[in-house]
């Protein structure tokens, strides 16, 4: 319960101050992580999944969401390959399910993600197969930004030629 | 209105019972059944409330109960970083909401639980009532913040000491005169402190008067004096323990 609402505290500080103004100015916020993953975090550490959900009610719907959805044995690999060393909440160690990084990291993370597909279907996330190379993901990535992009006031005013 | 703030509503409105949670949230923590007994003594800045306290726990102690204390802004975690936000004076209403949020939910997981399933007396200088007052003076969305709160535990008891606008200016000029966020100066109201402590004060108790029925608060009038007071408190816990002390039919 801490844990959450120090999150939702950091998370209602970098809203207010770095992505409500550049929105209003009309600008484009490029958010790594945004309320999903309290959602899937905290709930999978034992928190009420509607009361996390309440909690961030205040946060700004975003246009566009994309998930990044890969099988936990892929994510195991990479993280495996990139570090020597697992981070202690990343593995969910402080749950007590095995003293394993490796193996609590499978079982915190296999729930994390099957907390993801309840949350793509409820809030509608754009799923991104990240077991594809780069260069696919970004294809993709780019076709779904694509749409908003066209629409938005600033791009349009840039394209219209003057009279 | 969605359905989750009414589930928490209703508990809180349909008498849901003491020592329970309020509404949703911490389904890894179960609390039934649990010995302790939790009071709450709220009321505004300067009220008397640490007074009170002081004299109830020695009380309690001296006729064999576990006494706990636990207060507002006490806990070892968040203590530093509200400090820190509010000499900055730049703590946003969310951010304020929830930082003291995070530190209510540190000590009830740390203190308060523990406490309650060791059978201790907690006595609490300020509950949620504060913080749900302070928040919405603030005009932070009322259903929200009850959502929000929704696990922390029902007291078996809520105190309110409760006073007027006069009374209370003379106390607290008295004893240590008027601090920036007791007046409310964050609000800007003006530059007057005296005027703004008076404006803000005054809209704290007619929140925490709103709350009264709510959440079952025992009214105490706190114009009186400390003995009068605590006399009154005695009584009132002396008849509350005694009847949770009974064995209970089975
Ligand atoms: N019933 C009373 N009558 C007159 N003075 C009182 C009474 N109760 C407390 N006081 C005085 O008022 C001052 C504030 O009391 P106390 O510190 O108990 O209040 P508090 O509600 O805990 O304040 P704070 O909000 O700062 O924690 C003290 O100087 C105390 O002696
Ligand atoms: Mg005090």
């Amino acid at each position: 319960m801490t844990f959450s609402l120090l999150h939702a505290t950091d998370f209602a500080d970098r809203l207010l101050y770095k992505i409500i103004p550049p929105l209003k100015a009309g600008m484009i916020v490029l958010a790594d992580r945004y309320a999903y993953t309290a959602f899937s975090r905290d709930t999978t550490r034992g928190v009420d999944r509607q009361w996390v959900r309440e909690l961030y009610s205040f946060a700004v719907r975003p246009d566009l969401a994309l998930y990044f959805r890969t099988p936990i044995e892929v994510s195991v690999d990479r993280l495996m390959a990139r570090r020597v060393k697992l981070k202690f909440y990343e593995a969910g160690l402080d749950m007590g399910w095995s003293s394993n990084p490796v193996e609590s990291f499978r079982l915190f993370q296999g729930k994390v993600l099957s907390e993801y597909d309840r949350i793509v279907e409820e809030f509608g996330l754009q799923v991104i197969d990240a077991a594809g190379s780069i260069t696919e993901q970004q294809r993709m990535v780019r076709q779904l930004v694509a749409p908003h992009l066209a629409t938005s006031p600033v791009e349009m005013s840039d394209e219209q030629p003057v009279a | 209105m969605s359905s989750p703030l009414h589930d928490s509503l209703d508990g809180a409105n349909g008498g849901i019972q003491s020592g329970r949670y309020y509404g949703r949230a911490i389904p890894y923590l179960p609390i039934d059944g649990y010995p302790g007994k939790l009071i709450a003594i709220e009321g505004t800045d300067g009220v008397g409330r640490s007074t009170q306290i002081e004299l109830l726990r020695e009380w309690l102690e001296v006729r064999g109960y576990g006494v706990i204390e636990t207060g507002w802004t006490r806990s070892p975690l968040m203590q530093p970083t509200i400090e820190l936000a509010k000499s900055s004076n730049t703590l946003n209403k969310l951010t304020f909401v929830l930082l003291y949020a995070t530190d209510f939910a540190d000590r009830l997981e740390k203190e308060i639980i523990p406490a309650l399933k060791a059978g201790f007396v907690v006595l609490s200088d300020r509950y949620i009532f504060t913080a749900l007052a302070r928040a919405g003076v603030r005009g932070v969305d009322r259903q929200w913040l009850r959502s929000l709160y929704g696990f922390a535990i029902a007291p078996h008891l809520v105190f309110y000491l409760k006073v007027d606008v006069e009374t209370l200016i003379g106390r607290v000029l008295e004893a240590r005169g008027m601090d920036f966020w007791e007046s409310g100066m964050d609000l800007k109201h003006g530059d007057d402190i005296y005027d703004s402590f008076r404006a803000y004060q005054n809209k704290l108790l007619r929140e925490y008067s709103s709350m009264a029925d709510e959440f079952h608060f025992r009214n105490i009038d706190a114009r009186r004096s400390v003995d009068t007071i605590q006399m009154e408190l005695r009584r009132q816990v002396a008849a509350f323990l005694e009847s949770a002390d009974e064995p209970r039919p089975e």
